[in-house]
């Protein structure tokens, strides 16, 4: 379970040689939301909004400035390493190595987060059977096309078999076969065959929520809009049109758009 | 866990770094292959040299003018070649190897006259061969007058002595390892440049290259700490500066088999001793230049910013040791503190076969041990920030 309170941050972009200071950005503001286990829950918001600086908030990369990170009852901030182990994060950055195979790819992150190296190879295989990609496994990753790193670089993260899964745009630039089976797997991931994970995802596009998520959370601006299954967010904005509804509440306070 | 996970990273990056066979490729080619190479073009240099000394031939125009000159010159045991009909153009095109000396016409009438005929010495400057032959005909020459003056004077009844009041005697105290420090002295250069190269592709692979391939981020989601991982990344990056710098010292004891002159071979003495040294003196420099590399890399986004910004540091390494190289036996005690010019020193002493002392090689050490620690530190200190930047 992964539970964020009150959540903020605000950068302060370099100070130029000349000229005045410039003013300090604030990426979150208030974002707060809770995934339970066993469902998926989506971060819903528009580009810049703050969600990849929450999910580098929840992965210990950034230390925020107030708030709350909790996974499983373990405080990101303070137990940081604790926190990792039971979290496989997906960043917006998923570089492979590319002089080294799919399987030393996926068994050098096995082996940093402490396993054994039989149990390792095993479950690197498992997890290319799963993600269809064992033809892959022995060879280099250069070359790779974006929906077979884009699997290698799943199996890298869930690896440790974490209980918690935490993606940052995972279909950016897959295509429809490769997004259908990441949905296919992440919904068996939650289910409890899978092992009723939890599972965050960060998005900005609307057909993913609606075909993939348990529940809804809105990120405007860098705080939490609102919060919801899909089909309550449809009620609580007077719409039936999930698009319709998540530019009300994304968008309320800008000018122009009003309902 | 904290050693655990740095050998997990120091393993990945050893066998990363080694399957770069491109890039090894051209270390091995530049830095360690370069220095035999030049010791052995060198030695072919010297050894032509040497065979035309050992020659005593002296070129003559006109030598059927002259059999007084002639006959000194056998006296003085060289023989004497005629000089080619075009020999100032062979000169200049640099087939002609020595110089000519042109005698005139009249030059036997003119020396029992009494009337200083004048010699004619051609050689081209920009003709080294000739050069180095043209002193040796002065001498001569001088040799001859000198001789022609005695006897006249001699038959006047004046003593040999008036004329030479002071004689002048040599003595060379240069050992022979000392002399072959001439032409050695270059050796610790090339080692120093090999350790750089061979550290410098790792080190901005490990570190600038993560970054722009996007892979330090979801290195730094694993449970390891940020110290524990730039340990195994420095610890693999100066391996690799190891393995081409160990190359490089071992090179050079095939590279003397080849020598082609044979007082080169003789003076230059570089065994499995010597080789060993090199490696011991290396080594520390090897893994602080690593750290120091990172260190500067990390700051980059890519690799090619990464060298442009690393370039300050490598002018730093390739131009420090050229002070002890144009210094000679000017060696002061701050080149100690210095590293790269240390390390070239106490290479330096090896190669002279002079004791290197405890203090100058704890001090060497000293320095590169705590510039390899601010280097680790740093790196570690800036990882997470670079990761998201």
């Amino acid at each position: 379970m992964i539970r964020i309170e009150q959540l903020a941050k605000r950068f302060t972009p370099p100070r130029r040689l000349f000229g005045p200071a410039p003013a300090p950005v604030l990426a979150v503001r208030d974002v707060g939301f809770v995934a339970a286990d066993g469902r998926i829950t989506a971060l819903l918001g528009p580009n810049g909004a703050g969600k990849t600086t929450t999910l580098r908030m929840l992965a210990g990369l950034i230390r925020p400035d107030a708030g709350r990170l909790e996974v499983d009852g373990l405080d990101v901030v303070e137990r940081p390493r604790a926190a990792l182990a039971r979290m496989g994060v997906l960043s917006d950055a998923r570089g492979l190595y590319p002089r080294l195979t799919a399987r030393e790819n996926i068994v050098y992150f096995s082996a940093l987060q402490g396993m054994r190296r039989d149990e390792a190879q095993a479950r690197a295989e498992a997890l290319a059977q799963m993600l269809d990609c064992t033809a892959l496994l022995e060879r280099r990753t250069e070359g790779f096309s974006q929906g077979e790193r884009m699997k290698v670089a799943l199996a890298r993260a869930l690896v440790h078999d974490p209980a918690n899964i935490v993606l940052d745009e995972p279909t950016n630039g897959l295509d429809v076969l490769a997004t259908r089976a990441l949905r296919e797997t992440l919904q068996w991931l939650a289910s409890p065959a899978g092992g009723g994970k939890c599972i965050v995802f960060s998005t900005h596009i609307m057909q993913e929520v609606e075909r993939l998520s348990d529940s809804v959370v809105v990120i405007a601006h860098g705080r939490t809009v609102a919060q919801g299954t899909v089909a309550e967010l449809g009620a609580r904005s007077g719409t039936r049109d999930f698009e319709d509804a998540f530019v009300r509440l994304a968008y309320a306070d800008d000018a122009g758009v009003t309902p | 866990m904290k050693l655990g996970a740095a050998w997990t990273v120091f393993r990945k990056e050893w066998i990363d770094a080694l399957r770069d066979r491109r890039t090894l490729a051209v270390v091995l080619l530049s830095s360690v292959l370069m220095g035999p190479l030049v010791l052995i073009a060198l030695s072919g240099l010297v050894a032509s040299f040497e065979s035309h000394a050992e020659r005593r031939e002296v070129v003559l125009a006109g030598a059927e003018q002259a059999p007084t000159l002639v006959n000194y010159l056998q006296r003085q045991g060289f023989s004497v070649k005629p000089a080619p009909a075009d020999y100032e153009a062979q000169l200049r095109r640099s087939e002609l190897a020595d110089p000519v000396l042109v005698v005139p016409a009249d030059f036997e009438a003119a020396l029992r006259r009494a009337e200083a005929p004048v010699l004619l010495l051609v050689s081209d400057s920009a003709n080294k061969r000739s050069e180095a032959g043209s002193g040796r005909l002065q001498r001569l020459v001088a040799g001859f007058n000198r001789e022609r003056a005695t006897l006249a004077l001699a038959l006047r009844g004046v003593s040999n002595e008036l004329l030479e009041p002071v004689r002048l005697d040599e003595r060379d105290l240069a050992s022979p390892q000392t002399r072959g420090t001439q032409i050695t002295g270059m050796l610790p250069f090339f080692v120093l440049m090999a350790v750089l190269y061979g550290a410098l592709n790792a080190a901005l692979d490990t570190t600038a290259g993560e970054r722009e391939r996007g892979s330090l981020e979801p290195l730094l989601m694993n449970p390891a700490s940020p110290l524990s991982l730039v340990l195994g990344k420095w610890a693999a990056v100066a391996a690799v500066a190891m393995l081409i710098a160990v190359l490089s010292c071992f090179s050079f004891i095939p590279a003397q088999w080849l020598l082609r002159s044979d007082t080169l071979a003789a003076l230059f003495q570089f065994g499995w001793r010597e080789a060993l040294w090199f490696v011991a003196i290396v080594a520390p420099f090897g893994a602080a230049l690593s750290a120091l590399l990172m260190a500067v890399a990390i700051r980059c986004r890519s690799v090619k910013e990464a060298q442009a910004s690393s370039a300050v540091l490598m002018l730093a390494v390739s131009l420090l040791p050229l002070v002890g190289i144009f210094n000679p036996g000017g060696e002061e005690r701050w080149h100690l503190w210095v590293p790269a010019l240390a390390q070239n020193t106490l290479m330096t002493r090896v190669l002279r076969g002079e004791a290197l002392g405890a203090e100058p090689v704890l001090l060497a050490l000293g320095v590169c041990a705590v510039l390899a620690l601010l280097g680790v530190g740093f790196v570690a200190r800036v990882l997470r920030r670079a990761a998201v930047r």
